[in-house]
């Protein structure tokens, strides 16, 4: 009990007490801990704990392969690149230099220089930079296969974005079409293209929008004919007279409308939502360093 | 009630005569940074709020009001799903490390369902990026099934590393998803670019999906595409919601009360620098405070 | 009408992987035969620009690249630009990075620059190692390494990215610490990023900092423009194209904004389809 619960809940408190009080005390000894021992202290932790997050990785990698459960093929192949990284990154060189020409062996460059008869001598990279040398295995693995997976991985978000707000976006109610028009309008306004839409051409459909609404709301067409003509004439007369800019007036100018909606209602959201988690990190920080809260010790 | 504003009263002004005398103190006592004296003043009134309703909690029968947080209530109905269609439960603790407070609020959260699994002999899948989270996901999920007198149902292989790598781990996590199917998803954490990656995969293969996180740009992405989603301050109260223990609840009234005083004090901000600004007065409460 | 109706309806509910196809078309065929669209240059950004001038000619200049390989199309573009507009403007660029990719990100962007160099390109510039920049490298610990270089570089970096020691450079004379910077850039993707140097970095010190983020991150940050913490801010791919129409070199981000036009258009086309068919599903089950 002592040693599972009372010492690491002192630890946690005493530690996060000190933490916290160095922002308060100007005490060199004090900040330096706060500021760069504490944070090296855990740094050098997780690096050593990752040994133990790659047997993990390698133990259950290799019990699927061994029992070829399903997907057993992508254990095999995660394991193969893990050698691969590992092998290439501490114990080969991968880059030779002969002159400014690059050989991933040392026989190879020996092999250019004889070829070739000059008096070059072949220079390994050193250790070390040999990560970030262009030519080497490492950089090669980097760029031709680290590179275009993870890129991949990124651009996949473009898909299911797409995806996601076909299937949420709907004007279920009045929120969801405020959320509905103001993606819509931040989408188009964001991209150049947003800015090909004239804002005459937003206040036509607005009032033909409008126009759908009385129609529903009134059921009266001749109300409906009246709003939509008395708009239009309204709009194109305005038009005329100000020769149709296509960026006025600017509430109406998508890129515009979206500067606006991004600057200062989603800036208002933001901040309220910036608030409120900060104060759940604070509550949440002091519950642990007062020992309130100890379910992260499993109790 | 009365007595309970009186003492915070007397708290904060007792605070701001503290930190007054700390700041006029002789420089070769002087070990306060007086240019903190605000952040010092406000940490001090949270810490006083907050043990004190701790207090009150712990000293009161009544039961402390707390709203439905239909994604927390949601928890339970998704391991009975889970059993019912006798398929895992994934639980994703973000991919940040231990240093992280949402990590922590997530290995927490773990732990509550950890208990529910070991209940309801659901089993339960927690692929982690962090080998410290995965050290600490373990114990929670020991203790959790050791209480629930169920120490054979745990293995600690439930809780595995997979890499530290955000878009690597989040290949690999779809993947689990795609060929186990979960009959729920958690995502309890902090996450970035990979979270709609999680959501929508885990959308793809008909899953009950609950998001926990307090990333503000993820957010958006986990309302969109998971069933519940515990915005912000609603999954830091996750742990003491599903605890259901009085002082740990008396932590979230606290929060409410210093969100009151925060809307006031900004409130007050704002009047001072409009009078600033419209040079009604020359005193800016803003630059006084070193805001 | 029902005829249509019926077609809305079929596209209302739609295989997402449709969607997908239809998505990578719209990226992909204005990627191969290039339309070049109108950029519209947006306060942020001019803002970000403006800092930049605002710096005064031959300062020493700290970059970071806080990014990797998959959101270096968004990022690298801006911080290849930030380079050359720092460049042009002779100043001394010392690049860190918090992210371990990112030194190969500073890598290519460099080479992309040298690259320039060549008389052929008609080239503005010609950069020299440890003369116009300085790759310090970089060093595990995200926000420690910041709280490092604020107080003291010269303990987080004892030898820059080749493995020569920092006191031997003779760039790095007069250089102790973050304060003898004249401006702070971070190109960032998320943790560590933005964020850790407005923190850490930026306010602690005083020394003025701008940053470019992906689109996703640019509604965390966008508070600390507000505020000043942040001198402009490049928003994303449109951010890194209008940059690019600012400093007068059109790159890939210009001509990126098509692909990504297209893109939001089909999006847009998709929910408005959706939604349509959404009414009509309605009021079709309120008939029945």
């Amino acid at each position: 009990m002592l040693l599972k619960r009372y010492i690491p809940i002192a630890i946690v408190a005493f530690f996060g007490a000190l933490t916290l009080s160095a922002w308060f005390i100007d005490n060199e000894t004090i900040e330096t801990f706060a500021n760069d021992d504490a944070t090296q202290f855990f740094d050098i932790i997780a690096a050593f704990a990752v040994f133990l997050g790659a047997l993990n990785l390698l133990k259950l990698q290799f019990i699927k392969v061994l029992k070829q459960q399903s997907g057993w093929i992508y254990s095999a192949i995660a394991i193969a690149s893990f050698f691969f990284a590992f092998i290439i990154g501490f114990f080969i060189r991968g880059a030779y230099f002969v002159g400014e020409d690059v050989y991933f062996s040392q026989k190879a460059a020996e092999a250019a220089i004889l070829g070739s008869g000059s008096s070059e001598v072949v220079v390994p990279v050193d250790w070390g930079a040999h990560v970030q040398t262009d030519g080497s295995l490492f950089q090669w693995m980097f760029k031709y296969i680290f590179s275009p997976l993870s890129a991949t991985m990124f651009a996949l978000l473009a898909f299911f974005v797409a995806s996601a707000s076909f299937r949420a976006f709907r004007a279920r109610n009045f929120e969801a079409s405020l959320l509905l028009v103001a993606g819509i309008i931040i989408m188009l306004g964001r991209v150049p293209i947003g800015s090909l839409i004239s804002s005459w051409t937003i206040m036509y459909i607005l009032a033909f929008s409008i126009g759908i609404g009385i129609n529903s709301y009134v059921k009266n067409r001749n109300v409906m004919f009246g709003w939509i003509l008395g708009s239009c004439g309204a709009i194109t007369g305005f038009g005329m007279t100000m020769g149709w800019p296509i960026d006025q007036p600017a509430i109406f100018f998508l890129p515009a409308l979206q500067e606006w909606i991004y600057l200062v209602p989603n800036l208002a959201g933001s901040r309220a939502i910036l608030i409120g988690i900060g104060l759940g990190i604070v509550a949440t920080s002091l519950r642990y360093i007062f020992g309130l809260e100890k379910s992260y010790l499993g109790e | 009630m009365n007595n309970k504003f009186t003492v915070y009263a007397l708290g904060i002004v007792g605070i701001v005569l503290l930190t007054l005398a700390l700041s006029v103190m002789p420089d070769s006592l002087n070990f306060f940074r007086e240019d903190k004296s605000a952040m010092f003043v406000f940490t001090l009134i949270v810490i006083m709020i907050m043990l004190y309703e701790v207090k009150l909690a712990k000293n009161s029968s009544e039961p402390i009001f707390l709203r439905t947080i239909p994604g927390l209530k949601a928890v339970e109905e998704a391991v009975g799903r889970s059993t019912e269609m006798g398929r895992p439960i994934l639980y994703v603790p973000g991919i940040m490390d231990m240093n992280e407070v949402e990590t922590v609020a997530g290995v927490v959260v773990l732990g509550h369902v950890a208990n529910m699994t070991a209940q309801y002999e659901t089993e339960l899948d927690v692929p982690v990026a962090r080998a410290i989270v995965m050290q600490s996901a373990r114990q929670v999920t020991k203790e959790a099934y050791l209480t629930q007198g169920r120490p054979e149902m745990f293995n600690e292989d439930m809780v595995h590393y997979i890499t530290d790598d955000q878009f690597a781990y989040a290949a690999a996590v779809n993947g689990i998803m795609q060929r186990d199917e979960p009959a729920a998803c958690l995502y309890m954490g902090k996450f970035f670019a990979e979270s709609l990656l999680f959501a929508e995969t885990g959308n793809s293969i008909g899953a009950i999906q609950i998001a926990g996180t307090g990333s503000q740009t993820q957010i958006p992405f986990f309302v969109t595409a998971c069933d519940y989603t515990l915005m912000g301050e609603e999954f830091f109260a996750a742990s003491a919601y599903l605890s259901k223990q009085p002082e740990l609840i008396a932590g979230i009234t606290a929060q409410d009360i210093i969100k009151i005083i925060l809307v006031g004090f900004i409130l007050l901000l704002i009047v001072s620098r409009a009078f600033f600004d419209l040079g009604v007065t020359e005193f800016n409460l803003v630059t006084w405070l070193g805001l | 009408m029902k005829f249509l109706e019926d077609i809305i309806l079929k596209l209302g509910a739609v295989d997402r992987r449709v969607i997908f196809v239809l998505i990578g078309l719209a990226v992909l065929i204005p990627l191969l035969t290039p339309i070049s669209l109108p950029v519209r240059e947006t306060p942020t950004t001019v803002k970000f620009y403006d800092g930049i001038e605002d710096i005064p000619k031959n300062s020493k200049v700290l970059v970071s690249f806080d990014y990797g390989p998959s959101t270096r199309p968004e990022i690298h573009p801006m911080n290849v630009g930030v380079l050359r507009h720092m460049l042009r403007n002779g100043h001394q660029i010392y690049i860190s990075c918090l992210w371990p990719d990112g030194i190969y990100m500073a890598l290519d962007a460099l080479e992309e620059i040298t690259d320039e160099v060549n008389p052929d390109n008609e080239s503005t510039f010609d950069i020299k190692e440890y003369e116009d920049y300085i790759l310090l490298g970089y060093r595990p610990g995200a926000e420690a390494v910041i709280k490092g270089l604020a107080s003291d570089l010269r303990k987080v970096y004892t030898v820059d990215a080749n493995g020569n020691f920092i006191d031997d450079i003779e760039m790095m004379d007069g250089i102790k610490n973050l304060n003898d910077f004249a401006y702070i850039y971070s190109g960032s993707a998320g943790y560590p990023g933005t964020f850790e140097w407005v923190k850490y970095g930026g306010d602690p010190t005083g020394v003025p900092m701008s940053s470019g983020t992906t689109s996703v991150q640019v509604n965390e940050v966008i508070p600390y423009v507000q505020t000043g913490q942040l001198i402009g801010l490049l928003a994303g791919m449109p951010g890194a194209a209008e940059y690019e129409k600012l400093i007068n070199v059109p790159g890939i981000a210009i001509q990126g904004m098509a692909a990504q036009s297209f893109a939001h258009i089909v999006i847009v086309l998709f929910i408005v389809f959706g939604n349509l068919a959404f009414f009509i599903k309605q009021r079709r089950d309120r008939k029945y």
